[in-house]
């Protein structure tokens, strides 16, 4: 209620602040603080870019349909990646491959970085995963059972990149033919399951971050 | 203020190591010193009124309004440190008078906190703290305070204070100029006591209740309001996202308040890692078997495939708001230089730039150079062996960082290429402007609101004529002379102040700059500036500007400056002198009489985790000499904070009011807010008054910032996002 307020009395300083400038120099351009201070009111821009992401989506399809469609237009390998906390599906196609570690892009231009189903990791969405590090790896690969740890790096806000280290164990899960990946740290848990098949992971659900939460990877085309 | 989960706070922590942040270790970070909850009313951690021995997490930027009948408080905190609170105060005083007649005073303080030992095992936080240190006082008060958490939620303070923390206060000395620290005042007088306990209800509210001895002399003085009955405050404080929150409070239960704080913390992004798009990976080479024409080199010899190779690269470089100014490709060698006008750390450009060299170049290339490029001037080379590059891809940045080589930039080396077509260059922006006017104590918030065109014409990098027109549609700022000498709280009117030049000098010193508000209130088209501006780099180590036209809003001339920044050193030297004439208030290209020749020396030094310190030594624009210290502290993310004092030969009586010039800049990223790449800014300076002593010309473009973006300190501080 506050918080609507205080975002209704900024929005004309932000507005003045120089958002609606035109012209072909977009750099360079000192705004107000009083924009700093608008543009963070609690996530009021964060609200913008979901309104957005919404409204430039296309009609709901199901992830089916998606896949379908993507297999018959698109001839580099495929992935189907859905983000939980985000409340969506998606394709992405690879777009590079630097030994074992692929890059795979939506039209969205945001990234994921896999080595053969393991979550490397991602780019373009705002608390993206540097990179990963996880000890863990062979273990998943092999369905063994063990401990090892897991870096998870991430771009923190001041700039800089920043480590965040958990202590993980594997072993077989409920179901036949997934393992379990159970990490601990910072006062955190969380926990991947991954299918794997002849050392590779073709279907996983990885947790990608604090703020990213889990995603569901499943390969289309390897 | 922190209502976040362990793990972010993990993320957010501020203590570690920068070789850890680098990602050179992965030991534990120790953590934050003791993080108060709640700010009081002035605008720092504490109780209602009273302090604690409390810090907000290392960097916060925050502000507090606080309105009580006894007064209004507008205060601004800063962490510099992880165990130094600073904090600045505007405030309404009630019940004192001043020179301006109002029944109320406005008044500027200074706070510092210093957290000397931090809590452990049963041992409080303890700090010392000097409240309104320098200047009228009103506020003044010094204190040591501990701090201990009783329970998880409870916490409890205790100190002895002096002054108004004791319930004395200190009259301004009526002679003096103010503006000073107040030494002799310092922990004088008889000590009360006084605390606080802060009970955490749950994530979002905090209840407090204290016991204080402030008597609240100064508002009460003429009688007009009361003085709270009883010593006990009470407050409840809300805090409804991790960066804002509402207090009401009742001091003694007769005087009800209320309350506003927010909090920045440059760790705590929107989107820490930005919204830019991902970055197109590296393409590794095929084998040699397989391009055995590439590996070998021979592509070189043929005439076309150099320009195809510049067009395909300054195409993709294009798409990532690099300029591809010159390139120089030889069979083993490419190198590239770069104007980077997208991301506000360099080695984002740095990093997205070798990734597209690796996409773009024959194989045979192996060494990969990129130079940054600034107004023309080479200000670094980053130069990669490829394949580190490309077998480092998906690694911590610090690995990278230890295969890359950063040199001095050649400024003509032989068989660089300039891309054609990109110049003359012509940029222009149209858009609204908004500008601030505060600590008018008549007219405490100035503003006007109107519309501006900026436009540049780059005839060649480094030589730009650019400008910029502004026309007032509102505001209420209003054109108004300088202060009558003699008669506080009275000013010239514009045609007062226009019919005697001898106004223009106040006891003999020329209004450089406390005439400025001649200047504003104008309804017609205004030009802030119109200048032709020359960037040259006479060698490897050596920057030179030469400036000529409207410098700024009150001078116009010449100014030229030289600067010496190795690539690799934290330290600078500059020069900089200025021929300069005072403009007309009203007619744009005119001038009036005053003219000077002003310049300084400049020593600039970057100290590890982000500290930089600038000393000018020289003349100013009133003829007088003196230095100016100049401290930043700076993060990789572009936040910066800094503080700057000028001392002159004028004396105190001859500078007026606040004895110095003094001041803060603040400048915070626009991309750290809204999470988009670009590298505009919102900076903001708050100096304690215009007064005409140590005042600098304002010229646009000055060396130091141009340069040191891509060198050593700057680069390596923000290389965490090369591969970002």
């Amino acid at each position: 209620m506050i918080a609507t307020r205080i975002h209704r009395a900024l929005w004309p300083a932000l507005l003045i602040a120089g958002l609606a400038a035109c012209g072909n120099d977009d750099t360079g351009n000192n705004a107000n603080p009083l924009l700093i201070a608008a543009q963070t009111a609690g996530g009021a821009l964060s609200g913008l870019r979901d309104g957005q992401a919404g409204a430039d989506a296309p009609a709901p399809r199901t992830p089916e349909q998606m896949a379908a469609e993507a297999l018959r237009v698109n001839p580099a390998p495929l992935i189907m990646v859905g983000f939980e906390t985000l409340g969506r599906t998606q394709v992405m196609a690879m777009t590079g491959q630097n030994g074992a570690v692929r890059t795979y892009m939506a039209p969205s231009q945001e990234a994921l970085i896999l080595r053969d189903g393991m979550l490397i990791g991602t780019r373009g969405l705002g608390h993206d995963l540097s990179v990963a590090e996880p000890q863990t790896e062979p273990l998943i690969r092999a369905g063994r059972a063990g401990s090892a740890r897991r870096v998870m790096r991430y771009y923190s806000g001041d700039g800089l990149e920043r480590p965040l280290v958990f202590d993980c164990t594997t072993g077989p899960g409920p179901r036949a033919g997934v393992i379990l990946e159970s990490c601990e740290g910072h006062g955190a848990r969380f926990q991947n399951s991954f299918m794997p098949q002849g050392g590779h992971l073709p279907v996983s659900r990885q947790w990608a971050g604090p703020e990213l939460g889990y995603v569901t990877i499943q390969v289309l085309r390897p | 203020m922190r209502a976040h989960s362990m793990l972010t706070r993990r993320l957010l922590a501020s203590t570690v190591p920068v070789a850890l942040l680098m990602g050179l270790g992965t030991g534990p970070a120790r953590t934050d010193p003791l993080i108060g909850n709640v700010l009081n009313s002035y605008g720092l951690p504490g109780g209602v009124e009273t302090p604690t021995a409390e810090m907000l997490p290392d960097g916060t930027l925050g502000g507090t309004v606080s309105y009580n009948e006894l007064g209004r408080r507008h205060d601004i905190v800063f962490q510099l440190h992880p165990r130094i609170t600073t904090a600045l105060r505007y405030s309404r005083v009630e019940g004192m008078n001043d020179h301006n007649d109002l029944g109320h005073i406005w008044d500027r303080s200074f706070d510092i906190r210093f957290q000397f030992l931090d809590e452990e095992g049963w041992r409080p936080a303890v700090a010392v703290g000097l409240q309104d240190f320098m200047g009228t006082g009103v506020y003044s008060g010094e204190y040591i305070v501990a701090s201990k958490t009783i329970t998880p939620r409870i916490r409890a303070s205790l100190g002895i204070g002096w002054g108004r923390l004791a319930g004395q206060y200190r009259p301004p000395d009526a002679e003096d100029e103010g503006g000073k620290p107040n030494l002799d005042d310092w922990f004088s007088g008889s000590p009360r006591p006084f605390g606080s306990v802060t009970w955490q209800v749950n994530e979002k509210l905090s209840l407090v209740a204290e016991y204080s001895s402030d008597k609240y002399k100064p508002e009460t003085r003429d009688g007009r309001v009361e003085a709270p009955g009883s010593q006990v405050n009470l407050g409840a404080y809300y805090t409804f996202n991790p960066q804002y929150q509402l207090g009401l409070y009742t001091l003694g239960g007769d005087v009800f308040g209320a309350q506003f704080s927010f909090a920045l913390n440059p760790r705590n992004a929107p989107y820490p890692s930005g919204l830019e798009k991902a970055p197109a990976p590296v393409r590794p080479r095929p084998s040699p078997a397989s391009d055995p024409e590439g590996w070998s080199g021979a592509w070189s010899a043929d005439p076309t495939a150099q320009p195809a190779i510049r067009a395909a690269l300054a195409d993709a470089l294009a798409e990532e708001g690099q300029i591809l100014e010159s390139m120089a490709l030889s069979a083993d060698r490419a190198e590239v230089r770069i104007r980077n006008t997208r991301y506000i750390q360099q080695s984002e450009a740095v990093g997205r730039t070798a990734r597209l060299m690796t996409r773009a170049l024959p194989p045979s290339v192996e060494t990969l150079v990129i130079t940054s490029n600034s107004e023309g001037m080479a200000t670094s080379s980053v130069v990669l062996r490829r394949s580190d590059v490309e077998r480092l891809e998906n690694t911590e940045a610090g690995r990278i960082a230890a295969a890359a080589q950063l040199v001095d930039a050649e400024p003509r080396p032989a068989g660089l290429v300039k891309t054609p077509d990109l110049f003359p260059r012509f940029r222009w922006n149209l858009g609204p402007y908004l500008e601030l006017g505060v600590f008018d104590p008549q007219d405490p918030l100035r503003y006007e609101v109107g519309a501006q065109l900026k436009a540049s014409y780059e005839m060649m990098p480094g030589l730009i004529l650019s400008g910029t027109v502004r026309q007032r549609a509102f505001g209420s700022m209003e054109q108004r002379g300088p202060g009558i000498p003699g008669q506080r709280g009275d000013h010239y009117t514009p045609e007062e102040y226009l019919s005697n030049p001898a106004y223009e000098y106040n006891n003999g010193v020329p209004r450089v700059r406390s005439d400025t508000r001649m200047y504003t209130g104008n309804d017609s088209p205004t030009v802030p500036e119109l200048t032709l501006a020359w960037y040259a780099q006479p060698t490897e180590q050596v920057y030179t500007r030469m400036t000529v036209g409207l410098l700024e809003r009150a001078y116009g001339g010449v100014s030229g400056e030289v600067l010496w920044k190795p690539a690799n050193s934290p330290l600078a030297l500059g020069a900089e002198v200025n021929r300069v004439k005072k403009r007309e208030f009203d007619d744009i290209f005119g001038f009036r009489d005053y003219e000077v020749t002003t310049g300084h020396l400049s020593a600039y030094y970057e100290f590890a985790n982000g500290f930089t310190a600038q000393l000018d030594v020289g003349k100013y624009l009133a003829g007088d000499k003196g230095a100016t210290i100049t401290l930043t502290r700076e993060f990789a993310n572009g936040w910066r904070i800094g503080a700057f004092a000028t001392k002159t030969d004028m004396s105190e009586e001859e500078f007026g009011e606040g004895s110095f010039d003094k001041g803060i800049t603040i400048s915070l990223p626009i991309t750290w807010a809204a999470g988009t790449p670009t590298r505009d800014r919102a900076t903001s300076t708050l100096r304690s008054l215009s007064r005409d002593g140590g005042a600098r010309l304002d010229v646009n473009g000055r060396l130091y910032d141009k340069v040191r973006d891509a060198q050593s300190v700057k680069l390596y501080q923000g290389w965490g996002r090369f591969w970002r």
